[in-house]
């Protein structure tokens, strides 16, 4: 029988440290029963994880089964129209968007992301050839989508580098500033055949005004210090 | 399913505030362990589970989800399965998995353990099972164990006052209208990653303990419960907090004690032994007089039927009783932040001595319990007797161990031989 020298208690013939204060257990006479069996069982408990299989079956079924209503409603309610094809297609959209990363959880998020606006893409496509929109879809729809797609990208990857709240918060700013160029850019080239930026000018320089005296806090280790004092959580 | 004649029981005052709590983070689980003298017997301990279940209806449910309430209806599902023990004990309850089944069987080499949601049955009613199991359990090994106190018959049938509703039997016409509860020093620690929990036991003679307490007058519980407090007290003023709090423990109280009845559903109620550092030093003696009044003060007939009559006419209320259970549970919820948290440092609960009739007593060393993991990162305290070993449990999430090294510490320096065994790694 060993004691813990500083707690003064009685130690279990396995321990080899005092559960108490750590301290480590040296007592020659007990080296002999290295194998003892334990007190507590040292095997974790499991927790059963949640199904993804089943959870992607369900939501597949729910979408399956609105589209083929859909479809067959189709039939009888304005057939001369092909509406039912919004219905299908935004049922497809939903499903690239929460079944897939359930049934291939592994997947990058470059991939994942690239699959998503796909998704749109097609979604959007479906609505162009509804309408005979194909001029619209290829010069203003496409463009949006890149850019909106290129700009959630790259605030992922900022978030996923993990700087500081400061360092994100500016990044992200700077990163919303661009894609408001952008959209304008594009609106602007389909409309007016033309550039001539105007409200995004304004949204990019209060994103940039922003940035300048986070980019200073940031720098300046005083500033960084009380900032970090007067908004803690 | 369940079909339409199938019975069904509301839950009790404590079951609804326990089933409004129960989250991930929160186990309202505590766990009975018996030490046997002889490795265990895995086959043997399932047939004792299968006929043990029958004779507690009570026990052999599920928890269902009503528009308003929650309630406890028989569980037809094939189980509970016995399983072998785990590191770290009473897990939440999850409603789904294990077929529903709210206790729980575990063996390890010596030990076996039954884990049971509060929401069922409290420390006597879950005894009551675990003693009639081991029982149980001894016959299907070749004992004979005859029925005694505390110890039910497998071969009658279950009696209606076994799972009656003692708070609504009991709620008198006066109720206590609520008290302010002051905050009390929450003794917070760090909290360790998900399913990490960490039990401490330390066991030491009863004889050693009782000639202890008599010589200050008290009980063995007034005693513990006066060294746990004068440990949480020098323990906040080491931290040399901004102004000291008061130091005050929940000590659950067995109310069948005061209003008899047989059931083996909840009914306890706890009482708050304080101690306010800003009178100034306390001795022992002092803090243990101090718990042996209030304990004496406050655990009437009177007063405490006043409080659980205020507690089942939340419950009565007709407005209360029609608002949906997700508007209520928040509610539930909050007034045991404010009500179950906030005003103690710690629980202290000691169902006493484990008493079982001769023939079994040969065949059990010791005894364990073990209180499911707090809301907060604080340790939990229980403790049980079987024979002349009292046995002492920290129970918690948090990361350091300095309330129950001080607490052990503190025993061996009153001159108390303690051992302490831990599954912290």
């Amino acid at each position: 029988m060993s004691y813990c020298v500083h707690c003064g208690v009685e130690l279990e013939q396995s321990a080899r440290r005092c559960p108490l204060c750590n301290t480590p257990v040296i007592d020659p006479a007990i080296l002999a029963a290295e194998d003892a069996q334990t007190f507590f069982p040292t095997q974790p408990a499991k927790v059963e994880p949640v199904s993804r299989r089943g959870m992607a079956m369900l939501i597949s079924s729910m979408l399956a089964s609105v589209a083929v209503c859909c479809g067959l409603l189709n039939l009888v309610l304005k057939p001369h129209m092909a509406w039912s094809f919004f219905v299908v297609g935004a049922a497809a959209m939903l499903w690239v968007w929460a079944v897939l990363p359930l049934i291939t959880p592994k997947t990058p998020l470059w991939l994942r992301l690239t699959l998503d606006v796909a998704a749109v893409g097609l979604y959007v496509w479906i609505i162009s050839l509804a309408l005979h929109g194909q001029r619209w879809f290829v010069g203003l729809a496409v463009p949006l989508l890149l850019f909106s797609a290129i700009t959630v990208g790259v605030i992922g990857w900022i978030v996923k580098r993990r700087h500081s709240i400061l360092s994100t918060v500016t990044m992200v700013l700077a990163a919303l500033g661009c894609y408001g160029l952008e959209i304008e850019l594009c609106y602007d080239r389909f409309v007016s055949h033309g550039v001539s930026l105007s409200w995004s000018l304004v949204v990019c320089a209060v994103c940039f005004g922003l940035c300048v005296p986070l980019v200073v806090i940031r720098r300046v280790p005083s500033l960084r210090e009380e900032a970090r004092r007067r908004f803690h959580v | 399913m369940a079909n339409w004649d199938t019975p069904w029981y509301r839950l009790d005052n404590a079951g609804t505030m326990y089933s409004a709590l129960q989250k991930e983070r929160y186990s309202a689980i505590y766990r009975f362990s018996a030490w046997m003298t002889e490795k265990v017997d895995p086959e043997a301990l399932q047939r004792a589970v299968d006929r043990t279940m029958p004779r507690f209806p009570s026990f052999a449910v599920r928890m269902r989800r009503g528009l308003f309430w929650s309630y406890l209806e028989p569980n037809t599902a094939p189980g509970p399965f016995i399983k072998p023990d785990v590191a770290d004990p009473c897990q939440p309850v999850r409603y789904k998995e294990d077929n529903g089944w709210l206790i729980r069987v575990y063996y390890y080499f010596h030990r076996i353990s039954i884990e049971v949601f509060h929401a069922v049955s409290d420390g006597t009613g879950g005894l009551v099972f675990f003693r009639t199991l081991l029982a149980a359990y001894l016959e299907e090994l070749g004992h004979k164990i005859p029925p005694g106190p505390g110890l039910l018959d497998l071969n009658e049938p279950p009696r209606p006052e076994e799972w009656e509703d003692a708070y609504l039997r009991y709620a008198g016409k006066t109720a206590r209208a609520p008290v302010l509860m002051k905050r009390a020093y929450p003794n917070l620690g760090e909290s360790e990653p998900f399913y990490t929990f960490h039990v401490t036991m330390g066991f030491m003679p009863v004889d050693k303990v009782k000639e202890k307490s008599k010589a200050m007058g008290v009980s063995i519980t007034e005693y513990m419960a006066a060294v746990l407090l004068q440990v949480l007290m020098e323990k906040q003023h080491r931290e040399r907090p901004h102004r000291e709090l008061p130091v005050a423990l929940a000590v659950p109280v067995d109310l069948r004690g005061l209003f008899p009845s047989e059931t083996l559903r909840n009914f306890i109620l706890t009482v708050q032994p304080v101690i306010d550092p800003n009178l100034g030093d306390w001795t022992l003696e002092e803090i243990a007089s101090q718990v042996h009044h209030s304990m004496r003060q406050h655990v009437t007939a009177k007063e405490l039927q006043a409080v659980f009559t205020r507690n089942v006419r939340y419950q009565t209320n007709p407005v209360l009783r029609c608002l949906p259970f997700f508007l209520k549970d928040p509610v539930v919820a909050l007034s045991y932040r404010s009500r179950g948290v906030r005003p103690y440092s710690a629980v202290f609960t000691n169902p006493g001595l484990f008493k079982v009739p001769p023939e079994m007593a040969p065949h059990i060393e010791h005894m364990e319990v073990v209180l499911g993991q707090a809301t907060v990162a604080r340790p939990h305290v229980s403790s049980i007797s079987y024979g002349n070993t009292m046995e002492i449990t920290f129970a918690g999430t948090q990361k350091d161990a300095q309330t129950e090294r001080d607490f052990f510490r503190a025993l061996v320096r009153l001159g108390i031989p303690v051992k302490v065994v831990s599954n912290r790694r």
